[in-house]
């Protein structure tokens, strides 16, 4: 498995980021969260993995399909 | 002079009775078998794709298929008479059984002209044509498995005149959507008129990889907006079903979309004169998951798993979804309750908090009509902020979507059941219910409603107020709990504005005393729907 891109579903702001770089993550988990329509919605490593980069910081707008964070196998 | 006068003539066979010409049938069926020859097989094989024949074997019951019209196609003679051989029609099609119940099934043959249009004394399918008026005539449901590009500018040599479009147009496919069960099932690169095709039905699916679908395929495309795509960018199942929803649902294999059409059509009545299956029940209809309880969290900004609700309260591995991959704002699934049919229509929290855009417009609207159509009465879980907000949104047009489905949700004639589990706000909230039937809706006491939620709406409605308070902050905070208590769903019990609140445990068993409820007055109201007034 090479490095993936994980996206977010949702237009709205990275609330807050709940893991970190170098973490490993189980398929599904949640790495960070993003606040839209006044509510919190995870964003999640769909295959998990190890957090390679993030590509936004806590507060950051984000649009639906923007790339959030790189995942390693 | 054909091959059967001939041997009829001859006085040697005079005894032989009709063998000979039997023997001739027998001859051209298995012609027709070979489909475009071996290597044109093979051809289609490498491609990943299954034959015309075998995909109608896939499809129906063992041995169930009778096929029609198999000796069409185009002879070729020896001098003498003889029949050489036979290019067949490149469309099989023919009556079968899937479940035991009968079925109008046919499809293009790519492997004969990559399925292009033939023309006989009468065509077989594709639009109009046998199959089809057949499956209207026997009130049966039709399956189209399509596999064909539609006309080629060569039919203008071929005929000496190009032909107006419509001179075998759609007036039996869109009166087949009124009648009987319409699957279509994409399994090549469709383009033009078998793309079309597939459209006009009640559900489609295509295969992941090998299936493309598009109004026009990429030479057009390059030629008339100089853009240069493959056809998986251009009509694959990540554009078509996924981000289009041209294309209902996406199977893994034909194999799967074979037993995805079986799936579908399990929930679906033969006609709109009979009511959907029903099936025995072994989960109780009082079944009662005590993980209902806390699901929907009292965080009101955290979302949860709207599908593990649906799950948790109709019967056990009832649930087929239709649309899973497009709209994902809203959840649409056939089930059943107590062994009948149910559309399930469920906000999802986890997409911009349930909120209506157009996507999730479009997937509800088809949804309601789908099952309005046959008959399947609706329960609605509802958590819907309103419709969704912002630029992007209103230059969508969301809110003309949005009111189409409002008005979809209004001309719809079955029942309608109603089960509050969160925000129930403004103009989506309203068309969660039958407001033209008896508008019986329940709440649990996680439900919160209005005409808009009281975060934000307090803010623009007391700006003065909050405005000249010491701080303005907390007399925001503060205005926001007092309307919060006021506007607890006791309280609208209490007038009757909503007619009951229930624990979420017991939502099965109201859900399938309802569904049990209306099957009388479903057997009563048979029939098609009559269609009237102007779609906003």
């Amino acid at each position: 498995m090479s490095t993936y891109e994980v996206r977010a579903e949702v237009t709205g702001s990275v609330w807050k980021i709940v893991t970190e770089v170098g973490q490993s993550v189980g398929a599904g988990d949640t790495i960070m969260i993003v606040e839209s329509m006044k509510m919190e919605i995870p964003v999640i490593a769909e295959d998990g993995g190890r957090v390679e980069a993030f590509k936004v910081e806590e507060g950051a707008p984000v649009a639906e399909g923007q790339v959030v964070a790189v995942m390693a196998p | 002079m054909k091959t059967s006068a001939m041997q009829r003539s001859a006085p040697a066979q005079a005894e032989a009775g009709w063998q000979p010409e039997v023997d001739e049938l027998n001859r051209r069926r298995a012609l027709a078998e070979k489909l475009g020859g071996p290597e044109a097989v093979s051809r289609h094989h490498d491609a990943g794709r299954k034959t015309i024949r075998e995909r109608v074997d896939g499809l129906v019951d063992s041995g169930s298929f009778r096929e029609i019209g198999k000796l069409t196609g185009q002879g070729r003679y020896e001098k003498d008479g003889r029949l050489a051989d036979v290019v067949p029609a490149p469309y099989v099609m023919g009556l079968a059984s899937i479940d035991g119940r009968p079925v109008a099934v046919g499809g293009e043959d790519f492997t004969v002209r990559g399925g292009t249009s033939w023309s006989g004394d009468r065509k077989k399918g594709g639009q109009g044509g046998f199959v089809e008026d057949m499956a209207y005539q026997y009130r049966i449901p039709l399956v189209n498995l399509i596999d064909g590009s539609g006309g080629s500018v060569t039919s203008i040599t071929r005929r000496g005149h190009a032909v107006f479009p419509g001179v075998h147009g759609f007036e039996r496919s869109v009166a087949l959507l009124g009648v009987v069960p319409v699957v279509s099932a994409v399994l090549g690169t469709a383009a033009g008129g078998p793309a079309g095709r597939a459209i006009l039905s009640h559900w489609s699916v295509m295969v992941r990889g090998t299936s493309q679908v598009f109004a026009a395929g990429p030479p057009v495309v390059q030629r008339s907006l100089g853009q240069k795509l493959d056809k998986e960018e251009l009509g694959g199942s990540r554009l078509a079903v996924d981000r289009a929803g041209t294309i209902d649902n996406a199977a893994a294999s034909e194999e799967d979309c074979f037993a995805l059409i079986r799936r579908f059509l399990s929930y679906m009545p033969q006609n709109v004169w009979e009511l959907p299956p029903a099936v025995p029940c072994d989960d109780p209809v009082d079944r009662a998951e005590p993980a209902l309880l806390d699901i929907v969290p009292r965080d009101r900004r955290k979302p949860y798993d709207m599908r593990r609700l649906v799950r948790m309260v109709m019967d056990r591995d009832s649930i087929f979804e239709i649309q899973p991959t497009f709209g994902k704002a809203v959840i649409t699934s056939l089930a059943r309750l107590n062994g009948k049919v149910v559309g399930v229509i469920a906000n999802n929290p986890m997409f911009y908090g349930g909120a209506m855009d157009v996507k999730a417009a479009r997937k509800q609207i088809h949804f309601i009509e789908l099952c309005d159509c046959f008959h399947i009465p609706l329960v609605f879980f509802v958590d819907v902020p309103g419709f969704m907000v912002g630029k992007e949104a209103e230059e969508a047009a969301t809110l003309r979507a949005g009111m189409r489905a409002v008005y979809a949700a209004l001309q719809a004639t079955v029942p309608i059941f109603t089960v509050v589990v969160g925000k129930c706000y403004g103009m989506a909230g309203m068309a969660t219910t039958d407001k033209n039937g008896l508008d019986f809706k329940v709440a649990w006491p996680s439900a919160e409603w209005g005409s808009l939620p009281i975060e934000g709406g307090v803010a623009a409605a007391f700006r003065r107020e909050i405005a000249q308070a010491a701080d303005p902050v907390a007399r925001e905070r503060e205005i926001e709990a007092e309307l919060k208590a006021v506007a607890s769903p006791f309280r609208t019990a209490e007038a009757f504005g909503v007619e009951d609140i229930i624990d979420p445990r017991e939502t099965r068993a109201h859900l399938c005393r309802l569904v049990d409820t209306v099957q009388g007055r479903l057997r009563i109201s048979l029939g098609p729907k009559p269609k009237y007034g102007v779609g906003p």
